[in-house]
């Protein structure tokens, strides 16, 4: 389990981090996401040790990251934005030398090599030159070097930054293959990433969190209220407004404008967060109207992001 | 110590990786060559190797050690430098290595690379073996102290360079510390006056030659063993103190 306590962090007089606070458990697939400038990239650092806080902690079991760097060091894979790897190496070359210094025993070398590279794609590049890789597989070398000594927790600094749209699909799929036995933070600022690999969202915002929880969570959280949006190819429908009215949980109706001529339309707010489609479809069936459009009406998580984090 | 000398290894065949080596072992080569056959102020002000007929290698090495104040800090200002310009040091360190085993790892490797660029120069005291009959303790002390030398020179290289992002700025000020304290011991003489005694016990070159002597004195090597050290651990600081930038 990592533990990130009252975290904060100044460079001279700038504040990147102001006190954040979270804990990830075992197995859970966590996003941070922010605008640029927001305090990810600095956070990461804390808590792979590359960077001390100025005030406040962060443990992995139990274990002080400064205090037990290199222990912690080890169960840790840690990819930096913009994959930071040795040009002047091959690509077996800089594997063979990360897992050397990341202490896998000789004989298991060659086989951990093999199978990193056969899940980033990179086992056909093993004897070209990393410096004349395309920023893509420099990319996926990185997140090979970060999974080498098959650690229990991965930190990946935006790992499908620089990627072709082909190339993110592939690696969101290996890091929610990571992602169901291990611990993995990763960040971006691309939301359909989130949404596609993580089961927690953390969104960071000037140096604090602005939100945290799961895609649903957040939405039910922030997405405004518990409303539904309903239409009937009948016109008018005062019989069924008042019917629907009458529904446990629900507090308005609201008849909307018509959006082509003879059909008729409502927004139905309800109370909590019960979901009432199930009773509104019964009703109309009741009412003898014809539904043609049910669904529940949120903010998505794009617009949240931006509300969250345009202030 | 698997790890340290993972990056030793590293070390030395990324410097055989590229061009620029070669380069510098061939000029190294050619300008130490340069001591057979000219006149040189203060090692041979009066005639040269071959006019001196003397089977000595003592120019030589004296020779060398001057080369070796530009040559290597041109050797180590990429070492942690270019680490942190390309940002390589953030995997480095977050690797479980310590920073001292980093700068140890690095030392070692660059100290590889010494060591073949002075191997190559055994062609050298072959040469004199051929023409003459040199005497073989010198020759050793000779070498022996022209690797300490280099190591040390190496130290504090490898300590420029963890103070700064450019490799440029890294080779000037090893090569200023280098040269302050190799011909310190010379000042007081170029001046006119008496020799100082604290001149003298700072500078490299007159550790050195005692040692090129063929006389191993311990107070040599302390001094040689205590810049390598000195200068390891505050490279390893000022690695350390990027936490806290």
């Amino acid at each position: 389990m990592i533990e990130v306590s009252d975290l904060t962090k100044d460079y001279g007089r700038i504040r990147a981090l102001a006190g954040v606070s979270f804990k990830v458990e075992k197995g859970e697939v966590v996003g941070f996401l922010g605008p640029n400038g927001a305090g990810k990239t600095t956070c990461m650092k804390i808590v792979t040790g590359f960077l001390a806080a100025s005030s406040g902690t962060v443990t992995i079991e139990g274990k002080d990251v400064v205090e037990h760097g290199i222990e912690v060091r080890r169960r840790m894979g840690y990819l930096p934005e913009n994959a930071p790897v040795y040009s002047d190496m091959t690509v077996g070359e800089y594997l063979n030398f990360i897992a050397t210094v990341r202490d896998v025993p000789k004989d298991k070398v060659v086989q951990r090599i093999e199978q990193v590279t056969a899940v980033t794609g990179v086992g056909e590049r093993l004897d070209q030159e990393i410096g004349t890789l395309s920023k893509g597989f420099r990319q996926r070398v990185g997140l090979a070097q970060a999974m080498i000594h098959d650690p229990e927790i991965l930190i990946l600094d935006e790992p499908t930054s620089g990627l072709d749209p082909n190339q993110i699909v592939e690696i969101r799929e290996v890091i929610k293959e990571l992602g169901k036995d291990r611990t993995v933070i990763l960040s971006t600022h691309n939301l359909p990433e989130v949404t596609a690999t993580c089961n927690r969202i953390i969104i960071i915002h000037r140096g604090s969190i602005a939100a945290d929880g799961t895609p649903d969570q957040i939405q039910g959280l922030y997405g405004g209220g518990n409303t539904f949006l309903l239409e009937i190819q009948e016109q008018g429908g005062d019989a069924l407004r008042a019917a629907l009215s009458a529904l446990s949980h629900v507090k308005n109706v609201i008849p909307l404008e018509n959006k082509s001529a003879g059909q008729g339309a409502f927004r139905i707010e309800a109370d909590g967060d019960v979901d009432l489609r199930p009773d509104l479809f019964r009703c109309c069936v009741k009412e003898g109207v014809t539904l043609i459009e049910l669904r529940r009406e949120r903010l998505d998580l794009e617009t949240i992001f931006q509300r969250l984090t345009l202030q | 110590m698997r790890n340290i000398l993972a990056i030793a290894r590293r070390e030395f065949f990324a410097y055989f990786g590229s061009p620029v080596a070669y380069i510098a072992i061939a000029v190294f080569l050619v300008l130490l060559g340069v001591v057979f056959f000219f006149k040189i102020p203060f090692l041979l002000p009066k005639e040269n190797f071959f006019e001196a007929k003397e089977a000595t290698l003592r120019p030589m090495f004296e020779w060398m050690v001057f080369l070796f104040t530009i040559f290597l800090p041109a050797i180590s200002m990429r070492l942690l430098a270019e680490e942190r310009k390309m940002g390589t040091i953030e995997i480095l360190l977050t690797l479980p290595v310590t920073e001292t085993e980093v700068v140890v790892g690095k030392l070692l490797g660059a100290m590889g690379f010494l060591g073949v660029a002075t191997a190559l120069t055994l062609a050298y005291p072959v040469m004199v073996g051929i023409l003459g009959n040199p005497d073989i303790g010198p020759l050793v002390g000779g070498y022996f102290g022209v690797l300490l030398v280099g190591s040390s020179y190496l130290a504090v290289g490898l300590m420029a360079s963890s103070w700064t992002r450019s490799q440029i700025v890294a080779f000037i000020t090893a090569i200023v510390i280098c040269a302050v304290f190799t011909f310190v011991d010379r000042v007081p003489e170029a001046l006119g006056l008496h020799s100082v005694e604290a001149f003298d016990l700072m500078s490299f070159s007159r550790h050195f030659s005692s040692i090129a002597r063929g006389v191993i004195d311990t107070r040599d090597l302390v001094f040689f063993f205590s810049v390598m050290v000195g200068s390891v651990v505050l490279a390893s600081y000022s690695l350390e103190a990027r936490k806290w930038r």
